[in-house]
């Protein structure tokens, strides 16, 4: 991810690389500022999952999801020079990605779903896209289904709980970062997480007297932690 | 402690936020109730089902963003050759000047067309001439004309060979012949647009004064017309009252 020429010291792009993985997300984003480009190259490789996995569970459209952690990506690219280090980068970036989620949202809510009245297109009209090279393994549809049952719970939560719930529960968030992504009250982001919790709770209830669905938790857990173990393979 | 206040420390628990002193009662409760047991083990069971459960990104998320990127990049270089433009976001920007510009455009053509075919139609080499051999007006000249014009109106029209009327037909015979004249101010047809000079000056604030004044003038007419009407029904009804025959107003149904 390099728009434009890269001004570095380093020679080896792996040592620039290496150096680059130490360093704090805001001290990244000051390199960025300078015109680091390879700065941005790292906080798009943290970000990137964090944001779409906030994202998707907000919007529940991959597509959309997509859309816009990219938008969020490319605004902290161009409004690079407008962070100051006042609250925390990550505080920051999911401030961006929060707003484009409830502008998108309220869009979408102004606006009746349209049906087409053309015929969808046949699969060799489809827009040629590079393919997504994941492996449709046992275990890819085994996550997906478990996926698809916890991503209807947490759309049941009404947004204004989603928002802190899935900030604190999945971004880890600290309250008082979440405080200042949202623009809430402390006492009431306590509150809205606690309540979004107890819903979540009343909503994977079924699920949790499911046996089977347990022991494939444990098997994606297990399985999760023998990648993080194993041998660390260079890019 | 009450289930309802238990499940809001667990909460908190869950998050490392909860005092000491909260634990320890916290944990007593937990003791004694197994449905606040259960709370419990199904909010941490939660947590491990979002994390198990993070959705992946497509594989082709990096060149998607890099071509996204570029194209950001590009809009906004092309952006800051107009800096004027980025003073205000995109969304606020004046969405009215298109079109106002395309319709002053084509107002300002209409005037032009108007002028242009109505206007005055002298022969090139006469007004050469013209030029050549000024005119002397002595003053007496001057008086005469100015009380032909001002005794009739016709002949006003046809003392100004170098002016026609804005929307009547052209003299002398011509494509227009047959034309209307409207008045200006009221709208009122009139056979041949001969009654009031309407001459087309050919310049915009003289000709907006002429329109207004005679708009003034129109309204002053409307004024004193309405004033006589009701005078008139009032010795009307003078008159019924007093028993003689009504004047004969020409209204009478």
């Amino acid at each position: 991810m390099n728009p434009s020429r890269d001004n570095t010291p380093y020679e080896d792009p792996r040592q620039l690389r290496a150096a680059l993985r130490d360093l704090r997300d805001e001290d990244l984003i000051v390199l960025v500022q300078q015109g680091q480009k390879r700065a941005y190259d790292e906080i798009v490789a943290r970000y990137k999952g964090r944001l779409f996995s906030f994202i998707m569970r907000m919007v529940k459209d991959p597509a959309l999801a997509e859309e816009l952690t990219q938008e969020t990506l490319i605004r902290v690219y161009i409004h690079a020079a407008k962070y100051r280090e006042i609250a925390r980068f990550s505080t920051w970036v999911f401030t961006i990605a929060t707003n484009l989620v409830r502008n998108k949202m309220r869009q979408r809510s102004r606006r009746p779903m349209m049906i087409s009245l053309n015929p969808a297109p046949e699969d060799d009209e489809m827009p040629m896209d590079p393919a997504d090279t994941r492996a449709d393994t046992s275990e890819g549809i085994q996550r997906e289904e478990l996926g698809r049952l916890i991503a209807e719970a947490t759309a049941k939560i009404p947004e204004r709980y989603r928002v802190p719930f899935l900030l604190r529960e999945v971004e880890q968030l600290s309250y008082e970062e979440i405080q200042q992504v949202t623009g809430l009250k402390l006492g009431t982001v306590r509150s809205r997480i606690n309540r979004a919790r107890t819903r979540f709770r009343a909503l994977i209830k079924p699920m949790l007297k499911n046996e089977t669905l347990l022991a494939e938790l444990e098997e994606i857990e297990a399985r999760a932690a023998a990648e993080d173990n194993g041998p660390a393979t260079d890019e | 402690m009450r289930c309802s206040k238990a499940r809001d420390y667990l909460s908190r628990d869950l998050d490392g936020l909860l005092p000491p002193a909260a634990t320890t009662g916290l944990l007593e409760h937990l003791d004694a109730c197994t449905e606040c047991q259960s709370f419990r083990e199904d909010l941490l069971t939660g947590r491990r089902l979002l994390a198990a459960t993070e959705p992946q990104l497509p594989d082709n998320f990096d060149w998607k963003l890099q071509l996204r990127l570029n194209q950001a990049l590009q809009q906004r270089a092309g952006e800051t050759a107009y800096p004027w433009l980025e003073d205000e976001p995109a969304s606020r920007r004046v969405q009215w000047w298109p079109a106002f510009g395309a319709a002053a455009s084509v107002g300002l053509a209409a005037v032009l067309a108007v002028a242009v075919f109505m206007g005055p139609q002298r022969d090139p080499a006469a007004v050469t001439a013209g030029l050549a051999q000024a005119p002397v007006v002595t003053v007496a000249a001057a008086t005469e004309r100015v009380a032909a014009v001002t005794t009739s109106p016709a002949a006003s029209l046809a003392g100004r060979s170098d002016r026609r009327s804005l929307f009547g037909a052209p003299r002398g015979g011509g494509l227009y012949d047959q034309g209307i004249g409207r008045s200006v101010s009221t709208g009122a047809i009139s056979p041949s647009g001969a009654g009031i000079d309407r001459g087309w000056s050919g310049e915009r604030l003289a000709d907006l004064q002429t329109i207004q004044r005679l708009r003034e003038r129109n309204d002053q007419l409307l004024r004193m017309v309405y004033q006589y009407e009701m005078q008139v029904r009032t010795l009307k009804a003078r008159l019924d009252t007093t028993g003689t025959p009504g004047l004969d107003t020409g209204d009478s149904h």
